[in-house]
């Protein structure tokens, strides 16, 4: 969905647009862009002129407004129901305006420091395992894209092969328990989804793209391979380290099941285990926030939920663009 | 740009010593040669964190596949349990639980991934078609969301839709109310969840499917749709004749990404959702919940492992046929 205008896009008949122009002199000559016909078109794909609205036009729009609905709909009632009275949701489980208003259950998690353990717990996990996601994929990305013979394609097949055939849960769960004793520690958590293979293939095919010649000149002037790839390739890679990253990190936000596997001690819960603990035992949350006083249980979970999300709803609309690009790139890119 | 790459070119021979002037293009190979196969034990150096961690976490568990064919006994180890041949698998086949578990994961993963590769097709057709450039980036970022959202919080939502505190009530059933429909107790009731797990996973992954065609249907070259216009085709037209044809090979990687989990029923939406609901396991259990649930109730290592291997390997199998079929179908469609 890029809004650049490349000289490829400028129909014929426009002043053709130099390659060596500075950008804006090049945007500025394409800006009267007209089509065969003579009349203007819009960038972007499937352009066409619009004099009326055609009937699909309008369908597209109801069609897309209706599932935008579908999708932010839930989410509304998470966020109106954690802020609704514990006496409305327990007559009727719900509410879509937060009638009446209460912050029982906020106050209720931040005064006890169950949520704040959850929290770092979910932290740690999400930073120290996105750090060592990252820069293992990153490199091991880069000598199977650096292309040398006798090591870079078995590599290859080698990260593929895991894609097509797991050893399931039997064999990880014996290895994490039996044989490496993670039981009870964070890195539990990291460590089984540490490498993702489609994300080492998204990785590759952005490396191979970078332009031969700046690191062949490199080279010559005498840099070594770990420079080249420290100094030239990361710096030149940010767009896509970004976007591996994020990728990274909201699974490890997310991820709840090797925690419930692994991790027995409730000080060490994550909040995606808290919270699947308060659904599977509700009567945990009266405990919940260590306070004595009777809490408002479905409020609670919905606040919870709320804390949960929370992260993420904030970091969406910056972060949003990025997993388009990373996706797009894997799609094309096959 | 182009003057800093005749920059580049220009170096090397500037860089080289005086003592290597003689003819360029012979030394100057050897040298890279040599240049590559010392750079290549640092480069595996740089390999090294992510290979182990394929041996450890991804090839070990493959080889700890043994344990389907052992009497595992915690004591004496993986490798040092008695073998007791294809008993695991006996038992998993006599236990009669084999068919159902098997035809649901197959039913719910074709309904999985019909809908949401249905939705994300539509849906991008019709973004597509939006004009207004805010409305349009708005719904994406609207619809592409619930793809972050973990299972649990999932879990939690669809409680609120469905059953109130106490399990009455609910958004759903209140709805019905309106028009005088009976409420539905959906947490006992197996018939409908197959199509209530189908709508959690076109909520999750339409918006990601749309986002996925999207950038196909922008790489379509633009000179199509304006001949089109030229022959006076309808948008309609334009998006069933043009866009919808030529989206078929991204709809077949789909496919085929899609047949090659078949056999892993997302364990953990469905695991978030069903829980230990047995009422609703008739409709909902797949192989991977089962196997988690009978790992964790009866603590039988090795039954669970052989059930664990028969999924992998039938994954394998449907993941190299669909590859196949895809591979022939392409090249048939290439010719035509």
């Amino acid at each position: 969905m890029s809004t650049s205008i490349t000289p490829k896009m400028i129909p014929a008949g426009t002043v053709e647009a130099d390659q060596t122009m500075p950008r804006q002199q090049r945007r500025a000559l394409a800006k009267p862009k007209t089509s065969v016909t003579g009349h203007p078109v819009r960038s972007g794909p499937g352009r066409r002129k619009s004099l009326r609205v055609e009937p699909f036009t309008a369908v597209s729009y109801v069609g897309v407004t209706v599932f935008g609905l579908f999708a932010l709909i839930p989410l509304w009632m998470i966020v109106a129901g954690s802020l609704t009275a514990e006496s409305t949701l327990a007559r009727s489980g719900y509410s879509f305006f937060p009638e009446p208003f209460s912050l029982d259950a906020y106050v209720a998690i931040f005064s006890g420091t169950a949520v704040f353990e959850g929290y770092a717990a979910t932290l740690f996990i999400t930073f120290i395992g996105t750090a060592l996601s990252l820069s293992a994929t990153a490199s091991l990305s880069w000598v199977i894209a650096r292309g040398m013979p006798r090591i870079s394609r078995p590599l290859t097949i080698f990260a593929y092969l895991p894609m097509l055939f797991t050893g399931g849960l039997v064999p990880l769960y014996l290895l994490v328990t039996q044989v490496l004793h993670l039981q009870n520690n964070w890195f539990a958590v990291i460590l089984p989804h540490m490498m993702a293979p489609f994300l080492v293939f998204v990785a590759v095919s952005f490396f191979r793209q970078l332009p031969e010649e700046i690191l062949d000149s490199a080279r010559v002037d005498g840099a070594g391979e770990l420079r080249v790839f420290f100094e030239i390739v990361l710096p030149l890679s940010k767009p896509i380290l970004a976007v591996i990253g994020l990728f990274y990190a909201v699974s490890y936000w997310n991820e709840w099941f090797t925690a419930m596997l692994f991790i027995s001690d409730p000080d060490k819960y994550p909040l995606q285990l808290m919270l699947q603990n308060l659904i599977a035992n509700v009567t945990n949350a009266a405990t919940l926030p260590g306070s004595g006083s009777v809490a408002p249980i479905y409020q609670l979970r919905l606040a919870l939920t709320v804390v949960t999300i929370g992260p993420i709803l904030l970091a969406y609309p910056f972060a949003q663009r990025y997993f388009v690009k990373g996706l797009t790139l894997g799609a094309t890119k096959g | 740009m182009q003057e800093s790459m005749t920059a580049q070119q220009g170096r090397p021979t500037a860089a080289e010593p005086p003592s290597r002037s003689a003819p360029s293009a012979e030394p100057q190979t050897t040298r890279k040669r040599r240049q590559r196969s010392r750079g290549s034990g640092v480069l595996l150096l740089l390999a090294a964190p992510g290979i182990a961690w394929f041996l450890v976490f991804a090839y070990a568990p493959m080889a700890g596949l043994v344990v389907a064919f052992k009497n595992f006994d915690v004591s004496q180890g993986i490798f040092g349990s008695p073998w007791s041949g294809l008993d695991n698998f006996k038992y998993f086949v006599e236990s009669g639980d084999a068919p159902a578990i098997v035809l649901n994961t197959l039913v719910l993963n074709i309904l999985f991934l019909a809908a949401t590769l249905g939705a994300g097709l539509a849906l991008a057709i019709m973004l597509n078609e939006l004009r207004a450039r805010i409305f349009k980036k708005f719904m994406q970022s609207a619809i592409f969301f619930p793809y972050f959202v973990s299972p649990i919080v999932i879990s939690i939502m669809l409680q609120v839709i469905l059953a109130g505190a106490g399990g009455h009530g609910g958004a759903v059933n209140d709805a019905l109310g309106l028009f005088s429909l009976p409420e539905v107790s959906w947490y006992t009731e197996p018939g409908p969840w197959p199509w209530i797990l189908t709508i959690v996973k076109v909520w999750q992954l339409g918006g990601y499917m749309s986002v996925i065609f999207l950038a196909a249907i922008t790489a379509i070259p633009e000179d199509v749709y304006e001949a089109a216009m030229l022959d006076g085709a309808s948008r309609a037209r334009m998006a069933l004749s043009i866009t919808l044809p030529l989206l078929k090979p991204t709809a077949a990687i789909l496919i085929v990404l899609g047949v090659g989990r078949i056999f892993y029923g997302d364990f953990g939406t469905i695991f978030a959702i069903i829980g230990d609901n047995g009422t609703l396991f008739s409709t909902t259990d797949v192989i991977d919940t089962y196997v988690f649930r009978s790992l964790r109730t009866i603590g039988d290592f090795g039954t669970t492992a052989a059930i664990g291997l028969f999924q992998s390997v039938v994954g394998f199998i449907l993941v190299t046929a669909a590859v196949l079929i895809q591979r022939r179908y392409s090249k048939e469609s290439s010719i035509l």
